[in-house]
């Protein structure tokens, strides 16, 4: 795996990524190629229309997706060539997803559902028990443990996924949509828990349609027909909203 | 990617994902509880088709298999003990002077009609055995009948189980054979026809007598082997003797016999195929269930894949629940059949280790091969499913 040299507070990156559905007259382009970094304890924001490529970006950023250009680096190692399982393990250690839908297994208690990561990493019950915990006491959700999903509000719903996105220490979190099947002030609720994480320490991309995230970003960028351009968030100078190219060393792992 | 920077985790096997594969298919309850059914009926089937083929072949082995007789030689003709021809008595004396053979003696056997207290007429099998040794004879007699009891002319001995058809027959009742009348002499055990007629077993001379069989033939010569010899080498100085004869062991003869019945009647086919179809009406009725399932909660699926469900993972979840499938429904349907199994003493329903051990291994099998299109499927699944709302 190659890694690259870029500064420490980076997290992620994408490093040209692009991908298109499909292949000659009949390809489809949904993101063009794209340099993009995140850093640590930043809530990068990334908002556009419908279609515009911001869930696309978001899926190649997550590893979910592959790009058909370029290259994503998490913690500046290449994914390039990873296998489908090593990708997996890249996604339980180092990225925590949110979704708009909570997506929560309605068989489990809140407990359970934040230790599923913790499931499929191996640790045993006592610990992962423990670490669900303490992410729930982390998003407020600590006296709802036992609590199943449909026990639960959508906000809640939404806070017990954010702690799933915790429990393994992942740098990253990538949330998709987090406020949209939320009320007003259940939504800012779980923007202010998103904004703690970020000062926190870790890094935190938002799609968004929802006007409210940008009271908590850092940066902001506009997704518009597959193309990403920086846009201005009061109180930001523009040049740091702007990503820096990356160097690659091509340093290799023995 | 290599291993110092992400070593690879503990996987998770089965073992450890079945808990999170229980509670995802109780959380179906109807939809896991139909499944369960249909693998109760399937391993109910299976195993109560495979144990009354079991029986069967027990009983078409067991006239051979259980009257102590080493050796049997019979017409070159013989398929099966019932579709077989005569050979000269002379053959008796001949095999008596083989070298390693103990005794030899004649059995005869014939067809007839049995007319029962009730006046019913049913077709038997008469066989004549021999005075004293009464070779043929089966090894195993009821409480109070010995070969004494079978000494004197007009005299027969029935199975035990047939007692309530003959009026709980007691010794010195008559009984009517081919209009002639006989009297029960005693009964036997462990040898029972494996087709609607009755066996009685009689002196050599009174089923001669019964059936009509001519006197100077025989229908065999059985034959025991002296203590240390090999069976197999005396059998074939036998046949090398007789090579106008079927020469056979005890086993081999029992071989042959299972043989005719499960290819020339449609024993093997009704019984083997009903198994065959059991375990592929459950393996569709858990295919069906788990490949729905994997469909409607695709996103459940994606979402366990996009927080790093690796591909072994998301296999041993869904062998997981094939296995508890296969495990509830064995336990579930092996207790369902050895219930009715105990209430049905009459149905030659034999229950062996290789009977417990098949069907579970049948049911597992078929719960895992079920779950393969399910697991395809899953692993299939594009993660991107998680965020389209």
């Amino acid at each position: 795996m190659t890694s690259y040299s870029q500064p420490p507070e980076v997290v992620l990156a994408g490093r040209g990524i692009g991908k298109c559905y499909g292949e000659g007259p009949l390809a489809s382009r949904a993101l063009h190629p794209t340099d993009i970094e995140i850093r640590r304890g930043e809530v990068l924001v990334l908002m556009g229309p419908s279609g515009s490529g911001k869930t696309t970006l978001l899926s190649l950023l997550g590893l979910v997706l592959t790009p058909t250009e370029g290259e994503v680096l998490v913690g500046g190692w290449s994914a390039a060539r990873a296998s489908a399982d090593e990708l997996a393990r890249l996604r339980q250690r180092r990225l925590g997803f949110v979704f708009q839908q909570f997506n929560l297994l309605p068989s489990l208690t809140a407990v359970e559902n934040v230790a599923v990561p913790l499931l499929l990493g191996g640790v045993a019950w006592p610990e992962r028990e423990a670490r669900a915990a303490r992410a729930l006491e982390l998003v407020g959700m600590g006296d709802r443990r036992q609590a199943r999903p449909r026990q639960l509000s959508g906000g809640q719903q939404q806070r017990v996924a954010i702690a799933r996105a915790l429990v393994n220490d992942a740098p990253v979190l990538l949330c998709d949509e987090p406020t949209a099947s939320l009320d007003g002030e259940t939504g800012r609720g779980v923007l202010d828990t998103l904004g703690r994480l970020a000062r926190a320490g870790r890094a935190v991309v938002v799609v968004t349609h929802d006007e409210r995230v940008r009271a908590i970003a850092d940066r902001l960028l506009q997704v518009v027909d597959g193309r990403v351009v920086p846009a201005e968030v009061p109180g930001v100078a523009h040049s740091a909203n702007a990503a820096p190219p990356l160097a690659p060393t091509h340093r290799r792992m023995t | 990617m290599n291993g110092s920077i992400h070593p690879p985790p503990p996987t998770p096997g089965p073992g450890r994902l079945a808990g999170l594969a229980l509670r995802m298919l109780l959380d179906t309850p109807m939809k896991s509880l139909g499944t369960l059914i249909g693998v109760v009926v399937s391993v109910f089937l299976m195993a109560q088709q495979a144990s009354l083929l079991g029986g069967i072949l027990g009983r078409v082995t067991s006239l051979v298999g259980k009257s102590g007789v080493d050796i049997w030689i019979a017409s070159a003709a013989t398929e099966s003990t019932d579709a077989t021809d005569t050979i000269p008595a002379s053959k008796v004396g001949a095999a008596a002077g083989t070298p390693g053979v103990a005794w030899a003696a004649p059995v005869v056997q014939g067809f007839g009609k049995v007319t029962r207290p009730d006046g019913v007429r049913e077709l038997v099998k008469v066989l004549g055995v021999e005075a004293p040794r009464y070779a043929g004879l089966p090894r195993t007699l009821a409480p109070g009948t010995s070969l004494a009891s079978l000494r004197g002319s007009g005299r027969i001995l029935l199975n035990l189980k047939d007692r309530p058809a003959f009026a709980m027959a007691r010794p010195g009742d008559r009984v009517e054979v081919e209009g002639r009348a006989t009297f029960v002499a005693g009964f036997y055990e462990g040898v029972d026809p494996h087709s609607p007629y009755y066996y009685v077993f009689a002196n050599l001379d009174d089923a001669r007598a019964l059936t009509a069989f001519p006197p100077d033939r025989i229908t065999y010569a059985a034959v025991g082997v002296a203590a240390g010899e090999d069976p197999r080498a005396v059998r074939a100085r036998l046949q090398a003797r007789f090579p106008d004869a079927l020469v056979r062991t005890r086993e081999e003869l029992s071989a042959m016999e299972e043989r005719y019945f499960l290819v020339r009647t449609p024993v093997g086919l009704v019984f083997g195929l009903g198994s065959v179809v059991a375990a592929l009406v459950g393996a569709a009725i858990v295919a069906v269930t788990l490949y729905s399932t994997a469909i409607d909660r695709a996103r459940d699926y994606g979402t366990l894949k996009a927080i790093g469900a690796s591909r072994r993972d998301l296999l041993s979840l869904l062998l997981a629940q094939a296995w508890i499938f296969a495990a509830a429904g064995y336990a579930a349907g092996m207790a369902a059949f050895l219930v009715v199994r105990a209430h049905l003493p009459q149905l030659p329903m034999v229950v062996s280790p290789h009977l417990v051990a098949g069907v579970a291994l049948a049911a597992t099998l078929s719960c895992t091969l079920a779950s393969l299109a399910a697991i395809r499927r899953v692993l299939k699944l594009d993660p991107a499913v998680v965020f389209r709302s």
